[in-house]
C-alpha cells in the first residue's frame, strides 16, 4: 500500500467510528457554543465588542472545543493496545500521523460549522468582514492545532493524566499562534482588506514545521505503548 | 567527592558571580536618563542569553536522546531544562522590575519579555509532564520530543511577539553597540560570569539527575 | 523471499542486549528456532520476557545483537519482517466500537490482504464467530474477544507468531479452547514463541522450553527430553537461585 492509501485507510476507519459513536463531534461543537455563550454572559451580554477582542473570544472557543476532541482522536488507538498492533503492521508509523492530524482536522471544521455561526449570531454587532473574514485565519488554526496537538496527544496519552496534560503542553506551544490568529482575524473583523496578512506567514509557517516534526517525531512518542 | 572540572569551575563561578555584581554597582557608570534602575539590564541580558542556551542544549539533548537512546541525553535535558526554567524566571523578574520604573508598569507584551514568558510556560509544561511519568525509558521519550517540539517554537514566538509594538530599548544592533566602553566590559563580565555559573549549576544537576538513577538501577536489581 | 531449507533455523537470536542506563534487561539472548516449532519461554516478572518480545515485535530496537527470520533482518528489512509476523497479547489489539467483522476488514486490508472481506469471513468461521460477525466487539466475552484476537493475527497468514501472556483473564473453558487453537497453529508450520509465567498452561502445547532470568536464558529443551515433573524442579530451581 502507498502512504497516502495507507493515510486514507486509517481516516476512514476512524470517521467510521466517529459516524457511530458520535463520541467527539457533538460534545466539541456543544462545548465550544457553552465558552461563547459563557463569554458572552461574561462581557456583559449583548454588548458590543471591538473586533480584535471578537476575534479573541472565537478562538478561545475553537481552541477549547479543539482540545476536547484531540484528547479522544490518539486515546482511542491505545485503548486495547491497538496503536501497537499498528505499529507492528507494515504500515509507515509517519501515515498513523498524518491520518490522526487528518481526523482532527476534520472534526475541527465540522464543530465550527456551528461555532461560528452562533459567534457571528452573539457577537455579529458592528464586526465587518461577515464569515469570510474568518474563514482563513480560523483553517489555518485548525491546521497549527492539528499538526502540533497530534504530536503531543501521542505524548499525553502515553501517561496516567491524557485529559489533564494534554492542554498544559499544548496551549503554551500554541500561544503564538492565538497572538497571529488574533491579529489576522481582527483585522479582518475591522473591515481593512489585507489588514492582518502579515500574520498568515508565520502561522503558515508554523503549520509547515510542526508537520514536518510530527511527521518525524510522532513514531518515537507512539511506540512507547 | 566532586569531579575535578565541576570543582574547578565552582571556584571560578564563586570568583566571577560576586565580581560581575561589584563591577555592575563600581565599574559601569550610571546611565544618563534611565538613572541607576538601568544597571538591572547587565544581569537581565545575561541570564537570557544563558536561558536560551539551555533550551538550545535541551533540543540537541533531545534529538541525540532520540537516535542513541541513553541515559546521559536524557539528564542533560533534564538538567539544562530545569536552569533554563529558572533563569527565564529571573528574566521576568528583572524585567518586570525595570519596567515598572521605566515604563510604570509591571508587565508590557513586548516582544522580548513576550518571548521569555511564551518559552517560560514552553519548558515549565516540560517539567510537569517530566513528574507524570513514571518509567524512566518512556520519560525520556516524551521529554525529547517536547523539548524538540518547543524549541522549534522558538522562530515563531519570536515572529509573532513582533506582532505587539516595542517599548523595549534596542540596545546592540548589527552595526553598533549603544553602549560606553565600561558598561560593555560590565556586559561581558557578567555574561561570563553567567555562562560559567550555567555550567556548573549543570554539571551538579548532571550528576544528582545520574545518581538517582543509579540508586533506582540499583534498587530494580536488588529486587529482580 | 530468502528460501529456507527445512532444517536450517527459521527464527534466529543472536546475542541481543537492552541496556538502559545501568540496568541490563536482556544480557546477551542467543537462540535458533527450527520452522514449525513452538517455543515457550518462561520467567519471573522482571526477567525480560516482554522486553524480548517487544524487540522480536519491532516495538523496540535493541542495543545490540542481530534477529533474523527466514533470511529477513529485524532491524535492515523491518517491513518485510513485519509483513510475515503476527502479535497476540493480553491486550486485544481490536476496535470495541466496530464489529468482529469490521475490524478483521480493517486490518486486513491494512496489510494489504487481496480480498480483506472474504479473509475476514474466513478467519470468522474458524474462530467460531461467524454468527456474531456483526455484533461489536464491546459486546464480546474475555473469551470471545481472545478468539477474535487470535483471528486478527492471523490476517496476513503470518509464519511468526508472537504470544505475550495470551491465557490472562481467561476461564478454564476459554483457556482450554485457546490451548487447541494454538495447538492448531502450531500443526500448521507456524513458528510460534510465547512468553507467560503459567508454567501449566506453557507446558501443554509448547514443543520447546525456555526459562529467562534476570536476562538470561538459562535454559532451552525441546519438550520431549524431560519431564514436566522435571521441568517444573528445575523452573523453581531457578527462581530460587536468584
Amino acid at each position: 500500500m502507498t502512504t497516502l492509501n495507507q493515510i486514507g485507510f486509517l481516516v476512514r476507519k476512524d470517521l467510521r467510528i466517529e459516524l457511530r459513536k458520535r463520541e467527539s463531534l457533538i460534545s466539541m461543537a456543544f462545548f465550544g457554543v457553552l465558552v461563547l455563550v459563557t463569554l458572552s454572559i461574561a462581557v456583559g451580554g449583548g454588548r458590543r465588542v471591538p473586533p480584535e477582542t471578537g476575534a479573541g473570544i472565537l478562538w478561545v472557543a475553537a481552541l477549547f472545543s479543539g482540545v476536547l476532541g484531540l484528547g479522544r482522536v490518539f486515546a482511542r488507538e491505545r485503548e486495547n493496545g491497538c496503536v501497537a498492533a499498528l505499529l507492528v503492521s507494515p504500515m509507515n508509523p509517519g501515515s498513523l500521523y498524518a491520518a490522526k492530524a487528518l481526523v482532527n482536522l476534520t472534526l475541527m471544521v465540522a464543530s465550527q460549522i456551528v461555532l461560528v455561526p452562533v459567534f457571528f449570531a452573539l457577537f455579529g454587532q458592528g464586526l465587518a468582514g461577515g464569515l469570510a473574514a474568518v474563514v482563513l485565519p480560523l483553517l489555518l488554526l485548525d491546521v497549527a492545532f492539528s499538526s502540533a496537538g497530534t504530536l503531543l496527544s501521542a505524548v499525553a496519552a502515553g501517561t496516567r493524566r491524557n485529559e489533564v496534560l494534554l492542554p498544559i503542553l499544548l496551549f503554551p506551544l500554541l500561544l503564538p499562534v492565538v497572538v497571529l490568529g488574533v491579529k489576522a482575524s481582527g483585522a479582518a473583523l475591522q473591515g481593512k482588506a489585507g489588514g492582518g496578512l502579515g500574520a498568515v506567514e508565520p502561522l503558515a509557517a508554523f503549520c509547515v514545521i510542526y508537520s514536518v516534526a510530527g511527521y518525524f517525531l510522532f513514531p518515537f512518542a507512539a511506540r512507547e505503548v | 567527592m566532586m569531579p575535578r572540572l565541576s570543582l574547578t569551575l565552582s571556584i571560578l563561578a564563586a570568583l566571577l558571580v560576586p565580581a560581575a555584581a561589584a563591577a555592575v554597582f563600581f565599574h559601569a557608570p550610571v546611565e544618563q536618563t534611565m538613572g541607576v534602575v538601568q544597571k538591572i539590564f547587565y544581569f537581565h541580558l545575561a541570564l537570557a542569553l544563558s536561558a536560551f542556551l539551555s533550551f538550545a542544549v535541551a533540543c540537541v539533548s533531545g534529538i541525540l536522546y532520540l537516535l542513541r537512546r541513553e541515559r546521559r541525553f536524557d539528564v542533560a535535558g533534564a538538567a539544562s531544562v530545569e536552569i533554563g526554567v529558572v533563569f527565564t524566571t529571573l528574566v521576568l523578574i528583572t524585567g518586570s522590575l525595570w519596567g515598572r520604573s521605566i515604563w510604570n508598569t509591571w508587565w508590557t507584551w513586548d516582544p522580548r519579555l513576550t518571548t521569555s514568558l511564551i518559552l517560560w510556560l514552553i519548558y515549565a509544561s516540560y517539567l510537569i509532564l517530566r513528574s507524570a511519568v513514571e518509567e524512566e525509558g518512556r520519560r525520556a521519550t516524551f521529554c525529547a520530543v517536547i523539548a524538540v517540539a518547543g524549541f522549534l517554537d522558538v522562530p515563531i514566538v519570536f515572529l509573532s511577539a513582533r506582532m505587539f509594538r516595542s517599548i523595549h530599548p534596542t540596545i546592540i544592533t548589527s552595526d553598533s553597540v549603544g553602549l560606553e566602553p565600561p558598561m560593555v566590559r560590565t556586559l561581558l563580565l557578567c555574561l561570563v560570569a553567567f555562562l560559567v555559573l550555567w555550567a556548573v549549576l549543570f554539571r551538579l544537576r548532571c550528576s544528582l539527575l545520574r545518581n538517582e538513577a543509579r540508586v533506582r538501577d540499583l534498587q530494580f536489581e536488588l529486587e529482580r | 523471499m530468502p528460501t529456507t531449507s527445512a532444517d536450517a533455523p527459521f527464527l534466529t537470536v543472536e546475542g541481543v542486549r537492552k541496556a538502559y542506563g545501568g540496568v541490563e534487561a536482556l544480557r546477551g539472548v542467543s537462540f535458533t528456532l527450527p520452522r514449525g516449532e513452538f517455543l515457550c519461554l518462561f520467567g519471573p516478572n522482571g526477567a525480560g520476557k516482554s522486553t524480548l518480545l517487544k524487540i522480536l515485535s519491532t516495538l523496540l530496537p535493541q542495543s545490540a545483537g542481530r534477529v533474523r527470520v527466514a533470511g529477513f533482518d529485524l532491524e535492515e528489512n523491518s517491513a518485510a519482517f513485519r509483513a510475515r509476523l503476527g502479535v497476540v497479547s493480553h491486550q486485544s489489539y481490536l476496535y470495541h466500537d466496530l464489529t468482529a467483522l469490521e475490524n478483521l476488514e480493517f486490518y486486513a486490508g491494512l496489510y494489504a490482504v487481496a480480498d480483506p472481506r472474504g479473509t475476514a469471513l474466513a478467519l470468522l468461521e474458524q474462530a467460531g464467530l461467524y454468527e456474531r460477525r456483526h455484533s461489536p466487539a464491546a459486546e464480546f466475552s474475555r473469551g470471545m474477544l481472545q478468539r477474535l484476537s487470535i483471528a486478527r493475527a492471523l490476517v496476513n497468514d503470518p509464519s511468526l507468531l508472537l504470544l505475550d501472556e495470551p491465557y490472562t483473564g481467561l476461564d478454564e473453558h476459554a483457556a482450554n479452547r485457546l490451548r487447541k487453537q494454538l495447538e492448531l497453529l502450531r500443526d500448521q508450520e507456524r513458528t510460534i514463541v510465547m512468553v507467560t509465567h503459567n508454567l501449566r498452561r506453557g507446558l501443554e502445547s509448547a514443543t520447546r522450553l525456555g526459562i529467562l532470568s534476570r536476562g538470561r536464558l538459562c535454559c532451552m529443551e525441546r519438550r520431549g527430553s524431560m519431564t514436566p515433573e522435571a521441568f517444573e524442579a528445575l523452573y523453581f530451581d531457578h527462581l530460587e537461585r536468584m
